[in-house]
């Protein structure tokens, strides 16, 4: 799904005075992309991720998916919050099969479904557990699984990674692109960890302090599979980093 | 199991006190029965004085009673939850009402239902809501608003959000809401019966009180402490562990 941002502006009021979060958003998303968008934190690059979602409407300006105007949320943009917003009274597969019972589908489509997805998250040993026996990197393999089992055009990531160890980010991080490879779909995906935007995205956007806008679009080319620490990410690093203004 | 040792230990040796004291003869006659009466009472009440027919009795308006608190009590939690509106009225008058001892509910109860059922499960369900209600409000309002929204962006609205996400994220403290509403309903449903005198546990006691049967009054009290222990301390406290352990909010 294409998506098309044109001066998106949001403001918070607190109190008596008001604070710009978003001041102009214009960025464009092609289908089957994978977007990143990374800056420093309270620039507003959830926010956005959130009016994307529907789950916050903008002040201002306009969000095209494929040529057309969204309100509300949608089963076809699946937000992944950043600790996963599992449902505890539910064991794993009751997660993943949940938007399904929801929109009616029966028990046996949604259990295939459901496997399919635990399947390749390599979750099908732990369907009948409950969130309480997992992991936080099993935590957000369920609810990435879930997110996909609404079969969206596109995704829409938080800082998913943002609380693993690194051992467990990094193998994530090589899921997620597999992922992406085989499913084809778009992704717009918010995190403030350069090498983490630099190993994913076929782009990366960079977006300033508040009012934020687009600083810059880094283009990323390098070739796939990527791994955190590979050399190569040096210079796409370097043109991040320079982007966010020499800010690691 | 150390602790079930002790706590033998300890009701044993305030049986023995109490046998101690009523034989000692300090007490003036007729003030304190010895434990082998009131042993005896509870024997003959369990036989032939209608004890069983009073538990019964007191248990089916308890449950009725709790039944429409719990019902009406999640429903006007929720309610609160997530209307300002509601909660800014109505929900003050809850606070208010909350205040109320279900006892002092009884004049009115009478004056409305006549000495009925009907009556006493009034009493029993108006001392029970507003805690099932404030509770329920209170485990609405605490949900992670990332469940409601990640349950909306899944397509769940209105009914499906609420007996799929509102509702069970709320349970854990909804149970302690119904935990308290029991504890009100149990305190509720005796008193009324006291007051009604119309069958069931308290009505027990009031006659056993007519009769200045000392032993008779102390086994029934005894009975009622038992029922409250088990349910507290057996029903309830298993629910909570499960319910707790359950949605990872104790290991």
């Amino acid at each position: 799904m294409k998506i098309e941002a044109r001066g998106i502006r949001k403001g918070f009021r607190s109190g008596s005075h008001s604070l710009e979060a978003l001041g102009g958003i214009d960025l464009g998303v092609e289908a089957g992309e994978f977007l990143c968008i990374v800056g420093p934190s309270g620039c507003g690059k959830s926010t956005f991720l959130r009016i994307a979602a529907g789950l916050d409407a903008a002040d201002g300006g306009s969000l095209l998916f494929d040529g057309r105007p969204v309100s509300g949320t949608g089963p076809e943009r699946i937000m992944v919050f950043q600790e996963g917003a599992l449902f505890p009274w539910m064991d794993v597969q009751d997660n993943v099969e949940f938007g399904l019972r929801m929109a009616g589908l029966p028990r046996a489509e949604r259990a295939e479904i459901s496997a399919r997805y635990l399947d390749m998250m390599q979750l099908s040993r732990f369907s009948r557990y409950y969130t309480y026996q997992l992991s936080t990197g099993m935590k957000q393999r369920v609810a990435i699984a879930r997110a996909l089992a609404m079969d969206p055009d596109v995704l829409l990531m938080d800082e998913p990674f943002a609380a693993l160890d690194e051992g467990t980010r990094n193998l994530l991080l090589g899921e997620v692109q597999q992922i992406w490879a085989r499913t084809a779909k778009t992704v717009i995906f918010v995190t403030h960890n350069v090498e983490e935007a630099a190993v994913l995205g076929t782009r990366i956007a960079v977006f300033g302090s508040r009012p934020s806008e687009v600083r810059a679009v880094v283009e990323n080319g390098l070739p796939r599979p990527r791994a955190a620490g590979d050399p190569g990410l040096g210079p796409v690093k370097a043109e991040i980093s320079a982007a966010l203004g020499g800010a690691p | 199991m150390r602790y079930a040792l002790y706590r033998a230990a300890f009701y044993g040796g305030l049986v023995a006190l109490w046998h101690v004291i009523h034989a000692s003869g300090v007490l003036p006659p007729g003030v304190l029965p010895s434990p082998y009466e009131v042993a005896e009472d509870l024997a003959f009440g369990a036989t032939e004085g209608g004890l069983f027919y009073g538990i019964a009795t007191s248990m089916w308006r308890l449950l009725a009673g709790l039944g429409i608190a719990v019902g009406g009590g999640v429903a006007l939690g929720v309610l609160m939850a997530r209307s300002e509106a509601v909660n800014q009225t109505a929900g003050s008058l809850v606070l208010g009402l909350q205040s109320i001892p279900s006892i002092a509910w009884v004049p009115l109860a009478i004056l409305w239902y006549g000495l009925t059922d009907a009556g006493i499960i009034f009493v029993v369900a108006v001392g029970a809501v507003f805690a099932v209600t404030i509770n329920t409000y209170t485990g609405v309002r605490n949900i992670d608003p990332h469940h409601i929204e990640a349950a909306r962006n899944m397509g769940a609205g209105g009914a499906q959000l609420l007996f799929s996400v509102l509702l069970p994220a709320a349970f854990p403290h909804m149970i302690t809401g119904f935990k308290q509403g029991w504890a009100f309903a149990w305190r509720g449903v005796i008193g009324a019966e006291l007051l009604f005198a119309f069958l069931g546990l308290g009505h027990l006691l009031y006659a056993a009180r007519s009769l200045t049967d000392v032993s008779y009054v102390m086994a029934i009290m005894l009975v009622i402490m038992a029922i409250g222990l088990v349910v507290d301390g057996v029903v309830f406290r298993r629910a909570e562990d499960a319910v707790m352990s359950r949605w990872g909010l104790r290991r």
